[in-house]
């Protein structure tokens, strides 16, 4: 399998069927995810979007097809080593470096913010308290929540939370970011923040892959924009395409709706 | 049907009942103790991940096979299955022939010491007793401390997974810290129903509550009265307990509101 070095995850053939096929929720999805890509997937609900994204991290374990990560196939439950012996894949070590931010922020309730967010550098890479929190200061600086460490996730509102699960994610300084709709379980007024938070990364060159309902998101900061509907890829482009001229009648219907 | 004169006669033979008091705590307590530890290994086998012929269900490529016999063969784990009999075969039979089984088949042929503990309880009859309700009550607690554990959201062990933590370190971290204040309260409640049930033990000679009852109604003829005081002696020991979790109970969850 080879990759060109800009691709970060190459997806191909993607499906998830479930019922023995009677429904599903990805149809055969080929998709090539580059280094830097704010890959944005719009589609209507029920289209397998949150599927596909939940897929690139195996939190969904796919029928058939494969992803390859980083150059390894984490589709497979077996992989060849550099001596060529057939191993074990551990997914854990590459869950790692894909940060995932949920719709409802799944924070642990019983931590602190501060522990939220140093738990997995401290105990899957083996960082230092002491630097773990130094750096955990520094990420919820810039989302401006520092004050906050102390708190635990009961005490913060929903856009807070949501800011804080961002920088959960960051603090493992992951190759990818995964959204699966940040801003759909938060009240209006606090949408914009997060959002902010997002358009922040995606500056910073993050590679990004977004399930959203902000089309004015997709617009301004997504580079690629991904339409899905019945589990299948029905169009691709850049935000100017899928917005300005869409060419599929499905995704024309769906503009037409949510715009 | 009660008479003054029958309280008297049976507040004569009281020492038994005392001495059932301390046989009845002493066996519900030990029977939590060992029920909860077996209850806990139970439920780490049900929830565990071991599949033996997992390698059947991998195709050539390195992938999963979905489907077919094998695919249900490399899925099988025997850990889960004998806990889920365990579990299953104690909660479908009744505890008298769990109790009669244990004490007359299986503790039929050995031998244990008879010494007496406390000075009255017979060992021999105590030890059997502590079997079967704890072998019983672990079955229940097993379900408990599943559900509890069950009752965590998933989002909890998705973002935990998606951060790259293992599924051990997810259950250590994140799940059990959050399930043991689901576990706790219904654990307690065990104890009380441990407290009425163990009555039952009588049938094989412990001294509990029950057996005074018994010993006072050979010696005096009378059976109302023993029964009574009985019936007073269970109330004072299991109503109080029971509040005293449903305050703790409140307390905890208190803070739970997410």
């Amino acid at each position: 399998m080879e990759t060109r070095d800009d691709v970060l995850i190459s997806v191909k053939d993607l499906k998830k069927y479930y019922n023995k096929g009677v429904i599903k929720a990805l149809d055969g999805i080929t998709v090539d995810i580059n280094k830097g890509d704010v890959m944005v997937v719009i589609g209507p609900s029920g289209s397998g979007k949150s599927t596909f994204l939940r897929s690139l991290n195996l939190m969904e374990h796919p029928t058939g097809g494969s992803i390859v990560f980083d150059g390894v196939d984490i589709t497979s439950k077996k992989i060849k080593n550099a001596e060529g012996q057939w191993v074990k894949l551990n997914i854990d070590e590459h869950r790692q470096k894909m940060g995932m931010v949920f719709q409802h922020f799944n924070l642990f309730p019983h931590m602190t913010i501060m522990d939220n967010i140093t738990l997995a550098p401290i105990k899957v890479k083996g960082v230092s308290k002491e630097d773990a929190e130094k750096k955990a200061l520094e990420l919820l600086n810039r989302v401006g929540l520092a004050d906050r460490a102390g708190a635990y996730p009961i005490q913060l509102s929903g856009g807070q939370k949501q800011r804080v699960a961002i920088v959960r994610a960051l603090a493992m300084e992951p190759q990818v970011m995964l959204f699966d709709e940040p801003t759909s379980a938060l009240d209006p007024e606090m949408v914009g923040e997060v959002l902010d938070v997002m358009r922040e990364l995606a500056r910073e060159g993050m590679t990004m892959v977004v399930v959203t309902h902000e089309m004015g998101f997709a617009r301004e900061v997504g580079n690629r924009v991904l339409f899905m509907a019945d589990g299948k890829l029905l169009e691709e482009g850049t935000p100017e395409q899928i917005f300005g001229a869409p060419k599929n009648a499905r995704l024309q219907d769906f503009l037409r709706k949510v715009l | 049907m009660f008479t003054a004169a029958g309280f008297q006669k049976t507040w004569g033979y009281i020492d038994l009942f005392k001495q059932g008091l301390v046989c009845t705590i002493s066996l519900s307590a030990l029977t939590v103790i060992f029920g909860f530890i077996l209850a806990l290994i139970l439920a780490i086998m049900r929830l565990s991940d071991i599949r033996p012929f997992r390698s059947f269900g991998i195709d050539a490529d390195g992938h999963e096979i979905d489907e077919g016999p094998k695919a249900v063969l490399s899925r099988f784990n025997p850990i889960s299955f004998i806990a889920t009999v365990y579990v299953e075969v104690f909660r479908a039979t009744p505890m008298l022939v769990q109790l009669f089984i244990i004490y007359y088949v299986v503790f039929g042929n050995v031998s244990l010491p008879t010494f007496k503990l406390f000075g009255f309880i017979r060992f021999e009859r105590f030890l059997p007793g502590v079997v079967a309700l704890a072998m019983n009550s672990g079955a229940y607690l097993s379900e408990i401390i599943r559900a509890g554990i069950q009752s965590i959201d998933g989002g909890q062990t998705e973002a935990a997974r998606s951060l790259g933590l293992s599924q051990a370190q997810n259950m250590r971290y994140i799940i059990l810290p959050q399930a043991i204040k689901n576990i706790l309260p219904p654990i307690a409640n065990e104890f009380v129903t441990i407290i009425k049930e163990s009555s039952i033990c009588y049938t094989i000679g412990v001294q509990e509550i029950m057996y005074a009852v018994s010993s006072t109604k050979g010696a005096t003829y009378r059976i109302a009265e023993p029964l009574i005081i009985a019936t007073v002696v269970y109330f004072c020991l299991t109503f109080p307990t029971s509040k005293i979790i449903a305050y703790f109970e409140r307390r905890m969850s208190r803070g739970d509101k997410r």
